[in-house]
């Protein structure tokens, strides 16, 4: 399969370029134990508290806490420094890279979502996935093979529709270069950290369906704790894909501009 | 004779560029409702290439050669007219079209930096889907002409200008493109770079039968590399055809070169029009109207004890600084 071996090819060169700066690792493993420590030490304050808050838990929380970890790991794995290659000061878009990125006979945006990986955050995953662990061993249930299998779709459909986001903001590019768009996104997604129920009304309507940052986490930590119905999962499905469709064609409506604009 | 492999009628780009007056007030007002204006960057371009040809795109800075060159190697959309490179429609960006062309840009890296060449030549044999054995070979071929081995090894950030030139031309033609676009791909190399990428050009050219058009602002990489050249200023084209021919076409002067029989310190007046440009005891150049050449020989075999006398364009680098600086004749 080419575009797997491409992939793979991708993978190899950025662990290498990595690799050519040690201290990077150091630093990244700090920031990863950093950001465990206060997201834990949050919730086990407010837990200190309360018992629940609106019917959720500790160890649900934790659960929310742990697959929110484990999101935002797969989005540093790859989605985030694949997407941030291209805006910034040294993106692809200023420095006129990008015009040997689109040369390329690979479709674009294949290239620019899977280009870079940050192998370091491989680490964050561990870490996210632990948290994962530890929570559901607190919740002190049996989950049975439906329900691991409901949360791999829901993760996967929260993952993949926060690519869609990030590629809308990615997106943005073409009509303002130099702007990191995605810093806007990065406010609202720690917000996922938390169960939406927790929110205003007028904000968890934002986080649902304006910028569904919450349906990203929430919807796979209900999958775990057994509080997900069917439809909820199908419409996590359902609101990927329609994302992920109008992501791509924002994203080709960009690049076409790019095309008949740039000079 | 042979299909051009390289084909443009009519070719035309303009910009929408934003106007934004000096001044403060100016600008909160470009912020609520930009102004725009139309140029033209390059206007009405028709010109054909056959396959192995090598032709020198020249032109001042900002005369619409990098956007032709950005035209064709599918990077934006004309404005209108027509063109065809390798059987495609370069704007469409078919796969295959892309696998056909490569494009070396001297102000631009396609290099990963922080690791090794070779790396980055292994992404791109995937990215182009090179079969590993053909891969292995073009490889061998390009860093034996380029004399490069040890420099596979070495991170890209810390290889010379000019040794990252070799490399970005080795990621250019490791797919076997059958056109190649340059553009300004000795910039800021010293002269002896300079004259091993052009053997490299000549050579590989040569062996591989790529069609090349070549940017530069280096005459002497156009005069050792490029048969043909295409002068375009403000986006039009001003001339198409061999070289030698640029002068005869574009500048209205002569040089005649006089050697004297006897030391003249004295000169004696010359008709209007003709300027001396170099004076030696006994020897004198002189820039003269084209039209007027035979009457003002004539006068000067009369008045002066010529030994000498001969009549040639004036040199190549002074009908391009004429041509961009006053516009052709």
């Amino acid at each position: 399969m080419k575009p797997l071996r491409l992939v793979a090819a991708f993978m190899k060169a950025s662990f290498q370029e990595e690799a050519a700066y040690r201290s990077n690792f150091f630093i990244s493993i700090t920031t990863s134990v950093l950001n465990l420590g206060t997201g834990v030490l949050g919730i086990v304050v407010l837990f200190g508290q309360i018992q629940s808050l609106q019917g959720w838990d500790l160890p649900s929380t934790l659960t929310l806490l742990g697959v929110y970890l484990t999101v935002s790991a797969l989005r540093s794995l790859f989605i985030s420094p694949s997407l941030e290659a291209l805006s910034g000061m040294d993106g692809e878009i200023w420095s006129g890279a990008f015009d040997f990125t689109i040369m390329r006979p690979v479709d674009v945006q294949f290239m620019v979502s899977l280009r870079k990986w940050r192998w370091f955050a491989s680490f964050d995953l561990l870490l996210g996935l632990g948290v994962l662990l530890i929570a559901v061993i607190q919740l002190g249930i049996t989950i049975s093979p439906a329900q691991v299998i409901a949360f791999v779709l829901a993760l996967f459909s929260g993952v993949v529709i926060l690519y869609a986001i990030l590629l809308i903001f990615a997106g943005l590019i073409f009509w303002s270069p130099g702007v990191l768009f995605t810093w806007i996104f990065d406010g609202l997604f720690q917000m996922a950290r938390y169960p939406l129920s927790m929110y205003p009304g007028w904000l968890r309507l934002v986080l649902t369906w304006i910028v569904p940052v919450g349906v990203i986490t929430t919807i796979p930590a209900q999958a775990i704790t057994g509080a997900l119905s069917m439809q909820n999962l199908a419409l996590s499905l359902g609101l990927a894909l329609v994302l992920v469709v109008l992501a791509s064609a924002f994203f080709r409506h960009g690049l076409k501009r790019y095309a008949s604009a740039s000079s | 004779m042979t299909q051009p492999i390289i084909q443009l009628q009519n070719l035309t780009k303009t910009y929408r560029v934003p106007v934004r007056p000096e001044g403060l007030a100016a600008s909160v007002k470009s912020l609520l409702r930009p102004q725009y204006t139309q140029v033209t960057a390059v206007q009405d371009i028709s010109f054909s290439i056959t396959p192995g040809e090598i032709v020198g795109l020249i032109g001042p800075n900002g005369a619409g050669k990098t956007t032709t060159l950005k035209m064709l190697s599918g990077l934006l959309h004309p404005s209108s007219g027509t063109a065809s490179v390798a059987g495609h429609i370069p704007w469409q960006r078919h796969p295959t079209y892309l696998r056909s062309i490569s494009m070396v840009m001297g102000n631009k890296s396609q290099m990963l930096w922080d690791i090794p060449p070779m790396d980055s030549f292994r992404v791109l044999a995937e990215i182009y889907a090179v079969p590993p054995a053909e891969f292995q070979r073009t490889l061998d071929e390009l860093i034996d002409l380029l004399e490069m081995q040890d420099l596979l090894t070495k991170p890209v950030r810390n290889l010379s200008l000019g040794e990252r030139m070799k490399c970005e031309l080795v990621a250019s033609l490791l797919h076997r493109p059958a056109v190649l676009f340059l553009d300004e791909p000795t910039l800021g190399l010293d002269v002896s770079m300079q004259l091993r990428l052009r053997r490299f050009l000549a050579e590989y050219n040569r062996r591989s039968h790529v069609s090349i058009i070549l940017t530069s602002h280096y005459m002497a990489d156009v005069l050792a590399l490029c048969p043909r050249v295409i002068l375009i200023h403000h986006g039009k084209l001003l001339y198409d055809g061999a070289l030698d021919g640029l002068a005869h076409r574009l500048s209205p002067f002569k040089m005649l070169r006089l050697t004297l029989r006897t030391e003249t310190t004295a000169l004696p007046p010359f008709p209007p029009g003709v300027e001396i440009t170099e004076t030696a005891p006994s020897a004198l150049t002189l820039r003269v109207p084209r039209l007027d050449t035979p009457a003002i020989t004539a006068h000067l075999l009369q008045t002066l004890p010529v030994a000498d006398l001969t009549v040639e364009d004036p040199p190549i680098e002074a009908v391009i600084d004429q041509v961009y600086s006053e516009g052709a004749a």
